[in-house]
């Protein structure tokens, strides 16, 4: 060959090698490349192996009780003699508080997305990041431990004043601005611009009127209020909600710096306000990136187990109504970490299976949430980038 | 195409005293190069792909040895790829291949017992932007020559010394050659770039538009630098400046749509092109 | 609509976000500053007597004349106290049954408390459990005692729609007309006499092994058990981590089993941290048996699979950030690939992998679900480091549960809970910290 002859006279331009030596550089490369794979793999295998110990360990519960009592029923007496794996009520408690953390952390979440990515100036935001990241940070146990020791007795032995007072800050300036909107928009039809001031006015004061009873009525009401128990659902979802914020900020402020400068300023151009550029031109572009957010930070939600170990109090129940935030409940997550201790002595027995069919459903609720909003963010990706 | 050593000679005949266009870009005359003049790379319908795309069409050239080549063209026109293509730079993209040959030294360099590590030691590169590594100066410069295996400090020493003065950078830094190289100016730090690619004593030297990210000054310097490296290595410069061609090469190739329209000495290139493409290009008529 | 309207629902929509974020801000305050003003004060209090008592007896700590000389100024105080007390039971031994009937009972919660305040009587004999052995060793703690001294609490049932009330019925009331009603008042005004508080600075609290399940803190085994198992978690992620994500970075071309791979990367990130837990039980110490039960090792590999996704990313992004130019320049000169990553691309990268690293180790070391089955016992002491193989460890994240939800004095415990916490927190934000500052410094770097 060439190479061995050039190798052979010495020329300066050595940089063909010998086939041998050339097999041997590629070889070497491939199996470097192969050693890499492999670690990488590890991932993957890890996954399955999860799927794999835990179904394998959640499958003879199913063996043994069937699907209907633990979906249908919900009366958990694992034991009682013969025991009883109705996990209903636990399911329930689990969506239960994730849903009011996800009622109190999206609005939330995407204001601050918003307001990190298009309102605050870029001095200010490299303040609010770490404060955030350090949210994020605090460890799940510490956030139990306030809410069990500083939030539960604060809901239980104020809870009225509390409730009234959070009523009256988040719901006044709503409803001045509902009151100024809303006036605005019915006398908007008066052509005559004398007449239509003073019918404005007289809208604002009807409204207003009607605000202010409805301020004071609801507030009253709950005043009147008397919690219970303070480790209740409320408590929970208010500690999860701030768990799950770090996540929903940051992931849709991701989604929201993708969509770019152009659409904001064509929107400008045309002389629209930021909200309404926000509203109507970004949180659509952005909006499936944002739902991604809010499904990863659901996820958070529904996956803690520390806090709602910790504070909802465990009752394993349904709340009655059943829209009732100020009873105890009990999550899937918290059951797996608390009966286990009672459980694992006794392996084999459908006592310790039930709770690994418990992290199973957690697992697959996980995966496909996961899933989803993977495709979500490619789909987003894919239209951003015009394909 | 095979422009002959003599060609640039090539004095300034009559018609280019006009007042044209383009007298600006009449080339200095400039000494002849001893010990050079031989083929040091050729292509043969050479073509490379980005998948199907053909970015380079079918080249044929020889480039000689010890002489300044400048490559020109509007952009997009496959001068880069071309390039790249010579120390097999282009290994990087994903999906990007060659059909035809192009040789170095008699030798192809896509040959199936190429290897291209040692092919890149012989053929050097300088790239658009500055780009040293975030290390000291004696460390950018040392970085090839350890990686082949030189390990003794006063050897180093002797190498970064010799690049430096090369690349007449020594006087301006010799004095902190363990400060972080991030920490010179640009100019400086392009010249460094060059110091670097020396100190494994290449036989090619490939600048891909050295200057663009620079000032006037320092583009000045980098252009003297390389008249004064002219003779000692083979240098292919790829230019978006017509002036900066003229200024420093011997040879200039014109491509456009990767198809190498011309290439001829520089002086007669740029007085008296045979296409009236090349015409256009430097006239300005197209960019 | 016209331009004011609009104008006022964009300065509303500002307010909303900023409103957002202060709230968040808040929080952060909310949760940390009892956090820290209660930690601290775990460290640093008002100690009485009992704890210099506590500090010489159990760990040798101070000087045994000016100890000796204190307690003996404490029992002068101490001594009328308890002769008081010996007069009434006399007295009551000469009381007829009825009356007896009526203040044996309430003399003993008297002598409960006054027992409980200031430690065992001398001459009685030593309680088994530590705790009982001293009175009060906090000052704040003593006070809430002679309260349960003075007052008698009782619950108001009478309105059936809410729940009990609480209301202190005066000691010294019930026991009007025998010689015990003397004691209240002098126990109230000597109290300081009694118990000579004095500011403490405690270190023993986070140096010391606890005794007597943290009654009186002590919580070194806690603390090197949480770094034994995120230090471990590190070993096992942090080399495994960075080199796949070279291979992602560098090696991966596009294509369905890259792609796979990256799905299986985001499904770990999303797994619930409990269910790390059951994997780490099922798989390491039921299938692989890493050991026999519960053991550092075992939680350290749960651990490491939890942070391995974070690791991953962290260094995929920070090797991408690396300028695709030092790549050129290396692979120009004749470089290797492999060469260019390990001499170029890693170096330039290290802040960058680092940083991620910083956070996941204080990840591993605040979480608590993955380790509840696989390492963490609530009592023990300290584990040395050939024991990690086989022995379980206290940690900080599961014994603030623990000392929280189950132990038997939890609310007596507050202080020591508050200490945890704040040892914790102080762990995981100062990591945070780390990562924040070499953050800034690479992209002040970047600048140039």
């Amino acid at each position: 060959m060439n190479g061995e002859d050039s190798v052979a006279t010495g020329r300066s331009s050595a940089f063909v090698v010998t086939a041998k030596k050339r097999k041997i550089q590629q070889i070497t490369r491939k199996i470097g490349e192969s050693a890499l794979f492999l670690v990488a793999a590890t991932v993957a295998i890890i996954v399955i192996f999860i799927f794999f110990f835990v179904a394998r360990d959640a499958v003879p519960f199913f063996e043994i009780r069937g699907f209907r009592e633990f979906f249908t029923s919900s009366d958990w007496y694992p034991a009682d003699d013969p025991p009883r794996f109705g996990a209903w009520a636990i399911i329930y408690g689990s969506l239960m508080v994730t849903a009011g953390s996800a009622l109190i952390a999206v609005p939330m979440g995407i204001a601050a997305a918003i307001c990190l990515s298009d309102v605050i100036p870029f001095s200010v935001r490299q303040y609010v990041k770490p404060v955030i990241e350090m949210l994020a940070a605090i460890p799940s146990v510490a956030f139990g431990f306030f809410a069990l020791v500083i939030l539960a007795p604060l809901l239980q032995n104020y809870g009225g004043p509390i409730l009234m007072w959070t009523w009256w800050i988040i719901a006044s300036p709503f409803l001045l601005l509902a009151v100024i909107v809303l006036s605005e928009l019915v006398s908007m039809s008066i052509q005559d611009d004398k007449h239509r001031k003073i019918a404005q006015r007289m809208y604002v004061s009807f409204f207003g009127l009607i605000a202010l009873i409805l301020l004071f009525f609801v507030g009253n009401n709950l005043q009147k209020i008397e919690i219970m128990t303070g480790t209740n659902a409320l408590n929970v979802s208010i500690i999860l909600s701030f768990m799950a914020l770090p996540t929903i900020v940051s992931v849709s402020e991701d989604a929201l710096q993708a969509v770019g400068r152009d659409l904001r300023e064509g929107s400008y151009a045309l002389g629209a306000t930021r909200a309404e550029t926000i509203i109507k031109i970004i949180l659509p572009a952005a909006s499936s990136g944002i739902l991604a957010a809010v499904i990863l930070g659901i996820m958070r939600s529904l996956g803690e187990t520390m806090v709602v170990w910790m504070a909802s109090g465990n009752a394993s129940h349904i709340p009655d109504p059943w829209f009732n935030y100020l009873e105890s409940v009990r999550t899937l997550t918290a059951t797996i970490a608390g009966d286990m201790g009672e459980a694992d002595q006794v392996t084999g027995s459908a006592r310790f299976h039930v709770l690994f069919a418990m992290g199973l459903l957690l697992l697959v609720i996980s995966f496909i949430s996961n899933f989803i909003s993977e495709r979500i963010v490619v789909r987003q990706r894919k239209i951003l980038s015009g394909q | 195409m095979q422009p002959s050593a003599e060609a640039i000679e090539t004095k300034r005949d009559a018609s280019s005293t006009q007042t044209t266009a383009r007298d600006i870009y009449l080339p200095p005359e400039r000494k002849q190069v001893s010990g050079g003049g031989e083929t040091h790379v050729s292509a043969k319908n050479f073509s490379i792909y980005y998948g199907d795309f053909e970015a380079v069409k079918k080249v044929n050239a020889d480039i000689l040895s010890k002489y300044v080549t400048a490559i020109i063209g509007p952009s997009g026109c496959g001068k880069s790829t071309f390039l790249r293509a010579i120390n097999r730079m282009n290994d990087l993209i994903p999906n990007c291949h060659t059909t035809g040959a192009l040789m170095f030294d008699g030798e192809d360099v896509y040959g199936r017992f190429t290897d291209e590590v040692l092919l890149r030691k012989k053929i050097g590169m300088v790239f658009q932007k500055p780009n040293p590594f975030p290390k000291s100066i004696f460390d950018n410069i040392a970085y090839g020559p350890r990686l082949h295996g030189i390990r003794d400090r006063k050897t180093l020493e002797g190498i970064v010394e010799k690049s430096l003065r090369k690349a007449a950078l020594w006087d301006e830094v010799s004095d902190r050659l363990d400060k972080n190289a991030l920490g010179l100016s640009g100019g400086q730090q392009q010249r460094l770039c060059v110091a670097r690619t020396l100190a494994v004593e290449p036989e090619i030297l490939l600048l891909d538009e050295p200057t663009s990210a620079l000032d006037p000054k320092a583009t000045a310097k980098i252009e003297d630098l390389i008249q004064e490296l002219r003779g000692s290595y083979t240098i292919m410069i790829v230019t978006h400046n017509m002036q900066q061609a003229s200024r420093v090469s011997d040879y200039t190739m014109f491509f456009y749509e990767g198809v190498l329209v011309e290439h001829a000495p520089t002086a007669q290139l740029f007085t008296k092109p045979k296409d009236q493409m090349t015409e256009d290009y430097i006239t300005g008529r197209f960019s | 609509m016209n331009l004011g309207t609009r104008k006022l629902l964009d300065q509303s929509f500002t307010a909303l976000g900023i409103g957002s974020i202060v709230i968040m801000g808040m929080m952060l305050l909310v949760v940390l500053v009892p956090i820290l003003t209660n930690g601290i004060s775990a460290n640093v209090f008002k100690g009485t007597i009992e704890h210099r008592r506590m500090q010489y007896n159990e760990f040798h700590r101070g000087d045994r004349d000016a100890l000796q000389r204190e307690i003996s100024e404490a029992a002068a105080t101490r001594k009328t106290a308890y002769d008081m007390m010996s007069t009434f039971e006399a007295e009551l031994n000469q009381m007829d049954e009825v009356k007896q009937a009526e203040y044996r009972d309430k003399y003993n919660q008297v002598k409960d408390a006054v027992k409980s305040l200031l430690g065992p009587k001398p001459g009685d004999e030593l309680p088994e459990l530590t705790r009982f052995r001293y009175g009060q060793t906090r000052w704040e703690k003593a006070q809430e005692r002679l309260r349960e001294v003075l007052y008698e609490k009782k619950w108001d049932y009478s309105n059936p729609d809410i729940a009990a009330k609480e209301y202190l019925v005066s000691r010294a009331e019930s026991f009007q007309g025998t010689s015990l009603v003397k004691l209240f008042p002098y126990v109230e005004t000597n109290i300081d006499r009694m118990l000579l508080p004095k500011w403490t600075i405690y270190w023993g609290f986070i140096f010391d092994s606890s005794i007597d399940s943290h009654i009186f803190g002590g919580i070194w085994p806690e603390i090197q058990g949480t770094m034994f198992l995120a230090i471990g978690a590190m070993l096992f992620a942090f080399p495994l981590g960075v080199i796949a994500a070279i291979y992602f970075t560098e090696y991966a071309r596009e294509g369905f089993f890259n792609s796979l791979l990256r799905s299986a990367n985001s499904t770990l990130a999303g797994v619930p941290s409990i269910v790390f837990g059951l994997f780490g039980l099922a798989f390491f110490i039921n299938t692989l048996k890493v050991s026999e039960s519960k053991s550092v090792i075992a939680g350290s590999l749960t651990l490491a699979i939890m942070i391995l996704p974070t690791i991953i990313r962290s260094a995929e992004e920070a090797i991408l950030a690396v300028p695709k130019t030092y790549r050129e320049a290396s692979l120009g000169l004749g470089s290797t690939k492999w060469n260019t990553i390990v001499t170029v691309i890693l170096p330039a990268a290290l802040p960058g992998i680092l940083t991620g690293g910083v956070i996941s180790l204080g990840r591993a070391a605040g979480e608590t679900a993955p380790i509840i089955f696989t390492a963490a016992v609530s009592v023990g002491s300290a584990i040395g480091l050939a024991d990690v193989f086989n022995s379980p460890t206290p940690a900080l994240s599961w014994n603030i549960y623990n000392l929280a939800s189950e132990h038997e004095a939890a609310s007596e415990i507050r202080h020591v809970q508050y200490g945890m916490v704040l040892a914790l927190v102080t762990i995981v934000l100062l990591l945070n910290l780390t990562a924040i500052i070499l953050r800034a410094r690479i992209s002040k770097k970047l600048k140039g």
